[in-house]
């Protein structure tokens, strides 16, 4: 079978028995893999009621047709319900451990069930063992992936999770080829729920191409096409992600301090050019990855990965810090521990207005940049003020009676865009599937650095379309699955052809929407069943109340009421956001 | 609704790599990519050219090869024999650059001269004149495409790339305009995605010089699902030469003329909270 391994493993922890999942070859070309496989079997084997922490609960780890093939393809997707948000929830990560699962001969893993004691899987020639994890439980994600190594081979890629995901903290990351990292919607404490402390993925089976020559030269193209784009050519390779510190502040949403303003005059001290001037020791890259985003850092006692863009803006601007070693040591400590960057500076911004207000009594102050380490430290081992920082923003705020000050949406934090300076990123923000997300659609394309069209950033007009456009493709990036930094160089053409190239399938530019939108619409029609409805497609009051004075952004506010009917129409759902009988049936839902 | 195709859209792109710092890898992709998509050339400096018509040959994609570029203040045989030595290396298109100078100082014999030389030295290639519109006046802009014309250049275009602005659907239109549906106006100069190409399609380009050659015909792919994005009623202020007029880069009379322009626009009092 080209581009697919054919194979999705099914185990059981409680009962250690493992079957191999059906799956039609209609079902991997409605959904490809990935992603949108992961949330059909998801949906397929739970249901609404299904606790995150439930034995039956499914976790999931996917391949796509085009993992361990063409350029960027070396990611994996994980799904299952958030815990956090309690939404359907993927996750992504690069590093090679996609293309290390497929090349160990499967296509996915679904786990079920929950270990008597701490477990670890090895994955290698189509066969999943399960291995004593006790020696590993209680590590942090490098020691584990290193004590995994040596216990298997040096090859194989490991993912894993650390302290927070076995203390099961709701944004808990799962970790792999050193810092890569699943970070999103708490997936690592499903793991760990699971006594489940890595996967680990080994062997060289090579994925069938269908057409050899055309894969050759479109390798080769595409090399070209990545190289030539100023976005993935230059700005990425030299700058990394931290590149938009300085682009997004000019624009006046650089969320500072809780997002109550947005410019943050020490910008500059925190920008990728900072970073590249004082902290680099070198750009790293994914699997056939030839961007290389990564950052290998270096701070006067430690090194590592990172930071980039989201993390420099949720240990830094957000939390009114300016130096940067310190933000890359809690990036660091993220890593090791296995915390979502995001959430935890998100809620620790949450945590400082809280203490601001008097609504929290333990003092934590802007600018602290002294205790960053403790407080990440505290929250993976829920101790201390951690124990309450363990709850994300959203509980927090709640907990406090200030529910308004967690900067949320659904549950899941929004990053490092205040959706003031961009309808379309907010209206993006609303409705995303897994909540407060940037990568759903990433409206800054088209609203900032002008890709694919550039449009006017403060207008409604034209938005609910090409959100839901941005939205349906994503869906078939995470399902092919590549590296979304792809679309700054490539579109829909372009992965359409990629896909015929590998799997010699005739899918076409449509189709292919018309796969994006039927995922998009599952996941909707999962998060609807748990609860989910128009209500929940909001942000919080501060961007439709509050105003920033100063700054390019300035006397703007969320005008998503003027967006949100126009996307359900496009969306083929009601008013209340839920899918329309004709809509389903036509995606054949 | 835009009404283009992609084999129409490709047909109409001069696939451009233009920079100094650029050698044989970068051309040789630039070759690669033209052939893959079937761009209509491929615009490039002079040292390149037989290389480049080396690496086309068979694809169908032409060689267009700039000369007096990018300033234009060379003198016509110095031109005339960059341009004859393009033609004879292979190329079928030369984009020179006008003598700017000259036509700002209304020596409009000079310039007529300058441009003549280089398509006599040319035939058969097609020769586009480019104006460099951000240093020029509309009234200069006018002149500059008639002088081009009388001289027999077969299109005239806005711009090198190399400016303080590019291609404006103002300009644009104001070109086709005077040079009529006969001769090809051709754009050039900061176009990114396919909406900057449409723009100046309608305007009445009938050829556009790209680097972001694949950005624009991948996004044409995207319009089609998502048409309203790329349909939005503009801003005009946002796509007037006048709003990037540049003191430092530009002559002042020139600055002065934009801004006089500016100010007695009607647009201006409708869209003038977008300059805040």
């Amino acid at each position: 079978m080209n581009g697919w391994m054919g194979k999705i493993v099914r185990i059981d922890l409680g009962n250690l028995k493992r079957e191999t999942v059906a799956v039609s070859d209609e079902m991997r070309r409605r959904y490809l893999g990935g992603r949108g496989l992961g949330v059909k079997l998801y949906s397929d084997l739970c249901s609404s009621a299904t606790d995150p922490f439930d034995d039956d609960n499914a976790l999931i780890f996917m391949t796509g047709p085009l993992t361990g093939t063409l350029m960027t393809s070396g990611r994996y997707q994980v799904v299952s319900r958030s815990p956090l948000t309690g939404t359907i929830c993927d996750s992504s990560s690069g590093g090679q451990f996609g293309a290390a699962l497929k090349g160990a001969g499967i296509d996915g893993l679904i786990i079920q069930g929950r270990a008597a004691g701490p477990v670890y899987l090895s994955v290698h020639d189509g066969e999943v063992d399960v291995r004593n994890a006790s020696a590993f439980w209680g590590l942090d994600t490098q020691k584990t992936q290193k004590g995994i190594q040596a216990e298997l081979s040096s090859k194989a890629s490991v993912a894993c999770i650390g302290p927070a995901g076995e203390n099961r903290i709701l944004f808990a990351a799962i970790m792999n080829d050193k810092d890569r990292a699943a970070g999103r919607g708490g997936l690592g404490a499903i793991m760990g729920g699971k006594n489940l402390k890595a996967i680990a993925a080994s062997g060289s089976r090579p994925v069938a191409i269908s057409d050899p020559e055309e894969y050759k030269a479109l390798a080769d193209r595409l090399e070209r096409i990545v190289d030539k784009n100023p976005v993935t050519g230059k700005s990425l390779q030299v700058l990394g992600t931290s590149v938009l510190v300085n682009i997004i502040n000019a624009h006046g949403m650089f969320p500072v301090e809780n997002f109550r303003r947005g410019v943050f005059n020490d910008a500059e001290g925190t920008s990728g050019e900072k970073i590249a001037e004082t902290l680099l020791q070198r750009q790293s890259a994914c699997y056939k990855c030839p961007i290389g985003c990564g950052r290998t850092t270096r701070t006067r006692d430690k090194q590592g990965e990172g930071p980039e863009y989201e993390t420099v803006w949720a240990f830094g601007a957000h939390l009114g810090i300016s130096d940067l070693p310190a933000i890359t040591e809690a990036n660091y400590a993220c890593n090791e521990l296995g915390l979502d960057t995001i959430t935890m500076g998100s809620t620790l911004g949450c945590a400082m207005e809280l203490s601001e207000t008097g609504a929290w009594k333990e003092t934590l102050r802007w600018g602290e940049s002294g205790k960053l380490l403790e407080w990440v430290t505290d929250t993976a081992y829920r101790r201390g003020i951690g124990a309450e920082l363990a709850l994300g923003s959203k509980r927090l705020a709640a907990k406090y009676g200030r529910p308004e000050l967690a900067m949320q949406v659904k549950g899941l934090e929004i990053p490092a865009y205040d959706p003031r300076g961009a309808q379309g990123m907010a209206l993006s923000y609303a409705t995303s599937n897994r909540g407060g997300c940037h990568m759903r659609a990433y409206m800054i394309g088209p609203e900032i650095l002008g890709h694919p069209v550039f449009l006017d950033r403060f207008s409604t007009a034209g938005k609910a379309e090409l959100v839901a456009l941005f939205q349906d493709v994503s869906a078939v990036v995470d399902s092919a699955v590549l590296c979304r930094f792809l679309q700054f160089a490539v579109g829909i053409s372009t992965f359409t052809e990629m896909l015929r190239t590998v799997t010699g399938l005739d899918f076409s530019d449509e189709e292919l929407m018309t796969i994006g939108r039927r995922i998009y619409t599952l996941e909707r029609l999962f998060n609807n069943r748990a609860g989910f409805n128009r209500g929940d497609d909001t942000l919080p009051p501060r961007f439709f109340n509050e105003e920033f004075q100063t700054g390019p952004s300035r006397h703007r506010r969320v005008r998503l009421e003027e967006m949100l009917d126009d996307y359900y129409a496009v969306r083929g759902w009601d008013r209340n956001g839920a899918p329309r009988p004709e809509t389903l049936a036509e995606l054949g839902l | 609704m835009i009404d283009l195709d992609r084999e129409t859209l490709v047909k109409m792109i001069d696939h451009t790599e233009l920079n100094a710092h650029s050698g044989e890898k970068k051309i040789a992709n630039l070759c690669s990519e033209a052939r893959s998509f079937g761009f209509y050339t491929v615009c490039i400096n002079g040292a390149y050219t037989r290389y480049a018509k080396e690496l086309l040959a068979g694809s169908g994609v032409l060689v267009c090869t700039v000369a007096g570029f990018p300033l234009g203040a060379g003198t016509s045989a110095a031109k005339a024999f960059e341009a004859g030595d393009a033609v004879r290396n292979g190329a079928a298109e030369v984009d020179m650059v006008i003598n700017v100078g000259a036509l700002r100082d209304k020596r409009h014999d000079l310039v007529r001269d300058d441009v003549r030389a280089v398509v006599e030295a040319s035939r058969p290639a097609l020769v586009k004149v480019i104006l460099e519109t951000c240093y020029l006046t509309d009234e200069e802009i006018i002149t500059g495409c008639k002088l081009s014309v009388e001289a027999g250049a077969g299109f005239v275009k806005t711009s090198t790339g190399f400016g303080p602005f590019g291609a404006f659907p103002a300009h644009v239109r104001l070109m086709r305009q005077t040079v009529g549906p006969e001769i090809g106006v051709k754009a050039a100069g900061g176009i990114r995605n396919f909406k900057d190409a449409w723009r100046l399609i309608q305007a009445g380009a009938s050829r556009l010089g790209l680097s972001s050659s694949v950005g624009v015909v991948e996004g044409l792919s995207l319009y089609k699902f998502a048409p309203t994005a790329w349909l939005e009623e503009e801003i005009p202020c946002h796509i007037c030469p006048a709003r990037f007029a540049n003191l430092d880069k530009q002559p002042k009379a020139v600055y002065a003329y934009y801004k006089k322009k500016c100010l007695a626009c009607p647009n201006v009092d409708k869209y003038n909270k977008f300059y805040e």
